[in-house]
């Protein structure tokens, strides 16, 4: 972070920064504190996405939860690079950059190479690699804004976008996250309760194989709170992808006509 | 379609996709033969243009913009600096321009677009331009100069407290589909930017800085309570056309742009003066004569241009 | 990537199908371990950790360069530092506060592999264990009078140091798994191999303090959940090989 602030000495933000202390209702337990947008804790933002976003790419998605805006272009399959050796599989070649003004503090959105991998990994388990021989399939990702649950969002969004594509999959991804604040589990958390919480799980699933792709768990969990966690997600992915599909199956009937 | 097929030769036992993609050139003449071009529009007529503000919610401005498929996220964010001794009472603008992966085949990760500096560069060249030199010799030479010459935006507007925090105005435009005229999309953003923009309350703490307040909170110490709003004079607007032997059309698809390869950019500003042209090299030599009629196609879009960002305005002040 | 026959990679498989591996461990196994600490003169604290072929080094203070690929770091930095507001750390981070709010040390951990032969990350944990155990941190005294505003001026002593308390520091557990079955410590033919894995850090009070599934295939729920109970399990007896390993290599650097 020192680096970070001592390479623009010249400007700041005069928007207030984010409390280093926590405010003390995400401490006490026992008062039933709402959140920030009202939500209950098990209960997700309204989830919007759309297909055919980027027309220059082979399938696209955009996806808003909330104030977290992300689109996903999907381009091939398309040669390897020359430099790459012989591969009798696809390669799948992943990226997710973020806006300048993605986040609250101009140009702070920069964890994408962990983003990148992260969204590799959580993608790789779910294509069918094998239709595509010798070629690579690029998922590239831009967070217009973050809100919070951003990789989770580009996740789900990712794999609408390789559906539009046509690249063979066995199942939707779909990714949720919840973050620990204190004792209790909070889904989907925004920005504001990403930056208090004292953990976070995100599973990605496949909901109709039942199977994880990827998960990531940070802070300090007992097992029967990774037990519950991983519950709550896949429940809800398993609601999203129901999102997902209809988003899909609307595309699909409306190019028909 | 049905007349490319017509001409008798080849073209007559392909399918036209196919031809489309053989011989461009070929299927692009047979079409300006008949004064339309291949998505059915006349040759001076540029695509269907939206506007609309306040796309993103953490910017302090923000403007969508697409003409046609081509498509332009411009977003405004505002911050504090110290400006320099030379001009203690002026604020800076920074404008940058991304081609991100997303927006077409052609950018790869970690390998900039061409076309990313070059529009960069236009866009400050177009928003930016002031002159200071002619400052001071007398208040009538001054209001002269000011009215001709300055800029779309008066830097002067962007002080805070003379000689200690002036705006820093980043501007930021991502290209999310790139289909042509990437220039004119980007510049319509960036201004319908600028006349979304809502600059923040800020008023000065015990540490000399400068912070966000609310405006309900009723707090004394406010230091830009007029200044909310920048004024535009002289708002500049932009047409590309592509030339072709004695055509002119314009606003090009990326596909026109390849494969005629010589392009026209006018800008023009509402006071119908001519802002900035550029014409990079290609193969056919404009004619006077064929850059005038650039101009006057300009001079036609900059009054459709102005009704859909005024349309774009109003909307927002009805919300 | 190695070059395995397809016979080769039968037989790798086929062995922890049956619970004996190339090099004669059962699944849940590990190499032989050694610890070295206090290699580095230069760094508050350091170490060496070999399991098998595989050997690593890790240092603590001064920035270093970029040898660990930031898929490494970050799956270090995850399992070490716990969440954003501080919980479930490995550190103690109020130990590194000199005067609140004002100063604090800045500790600046550097991984270093010598020759991999798979399980790195869990060597490399291991490894940042140990060096953190063999960490002084000089004691800072603060020059009276300063207390307004300002920089205070500290004053760092030479030979007293405060030795941080590490049994909260986690160790990583990756279970590889390969066919139906998992194993841990993995040597980079087995790696090869794997299907899938998943790296959990288990601190001594058996909370999980970090988890990242790497690569592959999907995995069921409840497998991973498995895998969680056995990655306890294991840690448990890594902890205690660890600490008595640790023990024994100050014992040595004392000694000499």
């Amino acid at each position: 972070m020192a680096a970070k602030a001592a390479s623009t000495p010249t400007t700041y933000s005069p928007s207030p920064t984010t409390q280093k202390t926590k405010p003390s209702f995400f401490k006490n337990d026992n008062v039933d504190w709402v959140r920030p947008d009202g939500r209950g804790f098990h209960q997700c933002r309204p989830a919007f996405f759309r297909t055919g976003a980027v027309n220059a790419a082979a399938g696209s998605a955009y996806a808003e939860f909330g104030n977290t805006k992300v689109i996903v272009s999907v381009f091939g399959p398309r040669e390897s690079k020359k430099a790459m050796m012989y591969s009798d599989i696809g390669r799948l070649n992943c990226n997710v950059t973020f806006t300048t003004f993605a986040t609250p503090v101009r140009g702070q959105g920069s964890d994408d190479k962990d983003f990148s991998s992260m969204l590799h990994k959580a993608l790789e388990g779910a294509i069918m690699l094998e239709t595509f021989p010798k070629t690579t399939v690029d998922v590239f990702a831009l967070v217009l804004e973050s809100g919070g649950s951003d990789l989770p969002v580009v996740i789900s969004c990712a794999s609408v976008a390789l559906a539009d594509a046509g690249i063979m999959m066995y199942d939707l991804v779909t990714s949720v996250s919840v973050s620990c604040l204190g004792k209790n589990l909070v889904i989907d958390p925004v920005l504001e309760e990403e930056s208090y919480q004292d953990g976070s799980l995100m599973l990605s699933c496949m909901p109709s194989k039942y199977e994880v792709t990827q998960l990531t768990i940070t802070g300090e969990w007992s097992t029967a709170k990774i037990n519950e966690g991983m519950q709550l997600c896949l429940d809800a992915c398993s609601k999203l992808a129901k999102i997902m599909r209809s988003c899909l199956k609307e595309a699909a009937s409306a190019s028909e006509d | 379609m049905g007349h490319s097929n017509a001409s008798g030769d080849l073209s007559s036992e392909m399918e036209v996709d196919a031809f489309r993609r053989l011989f461009p050139l070929r299927f692009y003449e047979h079409h300006l033969a008949e004064s339309i071009r291949p998505d059915g529009r006349a040759l001076g007529k540029a695509r269907d243009t939206t506007i609309e503000l306040g796309a993103v919610a953490s910017a302090d401005g923000s403007a969508l913009a697409k003409i046609g498929l081509t498509t332009m996220l411009a977003a405004i964010k505002m911050e504090v600096m110290t400006p320099s001794k030379e001009s203690p009472d002026e604020g800076c603008i920074a404008i940058d321009f991304h081609m991100p992966p997303i927006c077409s085949p052609l950018v790869r990760p970690g390998r900039p677009a061409e076309a990313e500096p070059v529009v960069s560069k236009q866009l400050a060249d177009t928003i930016l331009r002031h002159v200071k030199h002619f400052y001071g010799h007398s208040l009538l030479l001054d209001y002269f100069f000011k009215v001709l010459y300055s800029g779309m935006i008066d830097l002067k507007d962007l002080s805070l407290v003379s000689g200690k925090a002036a705006w820093m105005v980043y501007l930021d435009i991502y290209c999310l589909d790139a289909d042509g005229s990437l220039f004119d999309a980007a510049l319509l953003s960036a201004i319908a930017a600028f006349s979304h923009l809502q600059i923040p309350v800020v008023s000065m703490n015990d540490d000399g800085k400068l912070i966000v307040v609310s405006e309900e909170n009723g707090e004394k110490d406010i230091v830009n309570k007029e200044k909310r709003k920048l004024s535009l004079n002289r708002i500049p607007f932009s047409l590309t056309c592509v030339l072709h032997k004695n055509y002119i059309l314009a606003d090009p698809t990326a596909e026109e742009e390849t494969i005629f390869e010589t392009l026209v950019t006018v800008v023009l500003d509402t006071f119908d003066q001519l802002v900035y042209l550029y014409k990079p090299g290609g193969l056919v030599l404009a004619f006077t004569s064929s850059v005038q009629d650039c101009i006057a196609l300009t001079r036609q879009r900059l009054k459709e241009l102005q009704k859909i960002l005024d349309e774009s305005v109003s909307g927002m002040e009805v919300d | 990537m190695l070059g395995l026959s397809l016979g080769e990679k039968q037989f790798i498989k086929g062995g922890i199908a049956q619970d004996l591996r190339s090099d004669g461990r059962k699944r849940l196994t590990y190499r032989p371990i050694s610890v070295e600490t206090g290699i580095i003169p230069q760094a508050s604290g350091s170490a060496r950790v070999r399991m098998g072929a595989t050997e690593v080094i890790a240092s603590v203070k001064g920035r270093g360069g970029e040898e660990l690929s930031t898929e490494l770091s970050v799956a270090l930095q995850r399992c070490l530092l716990g969440g954003k507001s501080g919980a479930g750390a490995a550190i103690d981070l109020s130990s590194l506060v000199v005067i609140e709010g004002k100063i604090c040390w800045d500790l600046y951990i550097d991984g270093l592999v010598v020759s991999s032969d798979g399980n790195l990350l869990d060597a490399l944990g291991a490894a940042i264990k140990a060096a953190l155990s063999n960490t002084g941190i000089p004691r800072a005294n603060v020059a009276s009078g300063a207390s307004g505003d300002g920089q205070p001026e500290v004053d760092i002593s030479d030979e007293e140091f405060l030795q941080f308390d590490t049994s909260g520091v986690p160790v990583i557990v990756t279970l590889t798994k390969v066919g139906k079955h998992y194993i841990v410590d993995a040597t980079a033919e087995e790696e090869s191999q794997m299907s899938s894995a998943v790296s959990i850090s288990v601190n001594r009070q058996g909370h999980i303090c970090g988890l990242t599934k790497r690569g592959g295939a999907g995995l069921d729920p409840s497998i991973i959940l498995d895998m969680i109970s056995v990655a306890k399990h294991v840690s448990e007896q890594l902890i205690n090989k660890l600490d008595s390993e640790i023990a024994a290599a100050e014992a040595d650097e004392e000694e000499s």
